[in-house]
């Protein structure tokens, strides 16, 4: 499953977010992810794909897609 | 029935249930009144090889159904039993949360523990997985206000709003809080009662040392028995009781039927121990003489009581002394434990709701499996089948670990 699916995937199973709801230039924050549920992802991502997101840097402001790119930068590292 | 008119009592215009009894208020009400066994206690698989390996869970309940993910995962599930319940209170009310005045809607829930199962599951992540595996939800999901906090953003509640932690007199101090609220002008709506969810494998092993808990092993469904001879411990039961209290000139603009008052409300301490109730019941007593002079009604015109009754040895013999003391011997005394387990916090609102009921339908619910009555226990114990009663006044009392004990009041609508 690569980062893409596994963020999906989080977001209907753990958040709730209609599958039709997300595209890569949806902002976090129109899926209703304030900060305590952005933190929330980031350990699941964690614990789904065994990395270390400390050091990424998001906003709810930012998008799926850049977080998504966050992931696969800290996956290819 | 009283001599003079009283000062002021709370209208209660809704009601809401979930517990191992029923979900909703109808299912709950002929369950207490129509069944002489308890169907949902089981044995559990994270209570597995405690001395009480059971508990009476609301296993007819989905609440992904009713509540949905996103909105579940914003709470653990003594709050997703008090937004359940909540819902179904403000509907039987006829209340619409769309239109009315939001900054005059209280919200007062009690609860013993709140999160606890939360606590439990991020204590496990953290010695598995370290620190980084921790949800940053603990604090918001475990807090005993949480309850509280969830209806309010359920239902858009703007006005004072708290929980209320007095151990298993949670829910009824909550709704004396509730009524005393509404008596202070701070509302004209009050939701109000309790909640409690603790499938709690750390907290049942305690509960277990203490010697507090049923270890009727062999047959848990009949191991809730208050005031039998042969009781010998609570069980532990989940669920949410809370009722939609009004200021009476509220609820008559509006045309709503009044379904029964909270005519007067008593609290006190023993100041004696951390888990025995004073031996002389005199804690228990001060907090329902108090409701008694609170509501202006004398000893002689409450026909009901719907006990605290937890089926523990001390708690039942006490309480019934006390009951006989100050109302003496002719009000039907009841627990509905058997049928919802120890509901802890919760046991208050729930009880407090199914008073409401036995106000309305003149029907006083039996003591499930009260098979050989106590014979150290004073009091008229209904058993074996619902008894048709005329009765304009009703008592529930409640006794919490730490000697918070309350007692309210409630006449007919």
């Amino acid at each position: 499953m690569n980062a893409a699916e596994v963020v999906n995937a989080l977001l209907e199973e753990r958040f709730g977010v209609a599958r039709g709801e997300v595209t890569a230039d949806t902002p976090l924050r129109n899926l209703r992810l304030d900060s305590l549920a952005l933190e929330e992802l980031r350990v699941l991502i964690e614990e789904r794909l065994e990395i270390d997101l400390e050091e990424v840097s998001l906003t709810s402001r930012d998008t799926v897609g850049q977080l998504v790119a966050a992931i696969d930068g800290k996956v290819a590292a | 029935m009283t001599a003079r008119q009283k000062p002021f009592s709370a209208a209660v215009t809704g009601l809401g249930l979930v517990s191992a009894a029923g979900v909703g208020t109808k299912a709950t009400w002929h369950s207490v009144t129509h069944e002489v066994t308890p169907t949902n206690v089981s044995q559990q698989a994270e209570l597995a090889d405690l001395p009480c390996d059971f508990m009476y869970t609301a296993a007819d309940l989905d609440t992904t159904a009713l509540l949905g993910v996103a909105t579940q995962r914003l709470m653990d599930r003594f709050s997703q039993l008090a937004v359940i319940a909540a819902r179904e209170a403000v509907a039987d009310a006829g209340l619409d949360p769309l239109s009315w005045d939001s900054s005059r809607v209280a919200v007062v829930i009690g609860s013993a523990h709140g999160g606890l199962p939360f606590y439990d599951q991020q204590s496990a992540a953290m010695a598995g997985h370290g620190a980084r595996r921790v949800s940053p939800k603990l604090a918001p999901l475990t807090v005993i206000n949480s309850a509280a906090s969830s209806v309010c953003m359920d239902l858009g509640a703007h006005g004072p709003s708290l929980g209320v932690a007095t151990a298993c007199s949670s829910g009824t101090v909550a709704v004396g809080t509730a009524h005393q609220l509404l008596r202070a002008g701070a509302c004209d709506i009050a939701i109000t009662g309790g909640a409690e969810s603790v499938l709690s494998r750390l907290l049942i092993a305690s509960a277990c040392q203490m010697k507090a808990v049923s270890t009727r092993r062999e047959d848990p469904t009949a191991a809730c028995r208050p005031f039998d001879v042969e009781r010998d411990g609570f069980v532990v039961g989940e669920g949410a009781g809370l009722l939609v209290l009004e200021r009476p000139e509220h609820a008559r603009a509006r045309q709503a039927p009044i379904r029964a008052r909270i005519a007067g409300y008593g609290s006190s301490s023993d100041a004696y121990a951390a888990v025995a109730p004073d031996p002389e019941g005199r804690g228990i007593e001060r907090a329902l003489r108090t409701a008694l002079a609170d509501a202006d009604v004398r000893p002689g015109d409450v026909g009901h009581v719907n006990a605290h009754g937890t089926s523990t040895v001390l708690n039942d013999r006490i309480e019934a002394e006390v009951l006989r003391r100050v109302l003496g011997e002719h009000p039907l005394v009841t627990s509905t434990k058997a049928m919802t387990g120890h509901t802890l916090g919760a046991a208050g609102g729930i009880e407090t709701a199914l008073t409401v009921l036995a106000l309305e339908q003149q029907l006083v619910p039996p003591t499930a499996n009260l098979t050989v009555p106590d014979p150290r226990i004073p009091v008229e114990v209904v058993r074996d089948a619902a008894r048709p009663a005329a009765f304009d006044c009703a008592v529930k009392t409640s006794l919490g670990f730490g000697g918070h004990n309350a007692a309210l009041v409630l006449t007919r609508g």
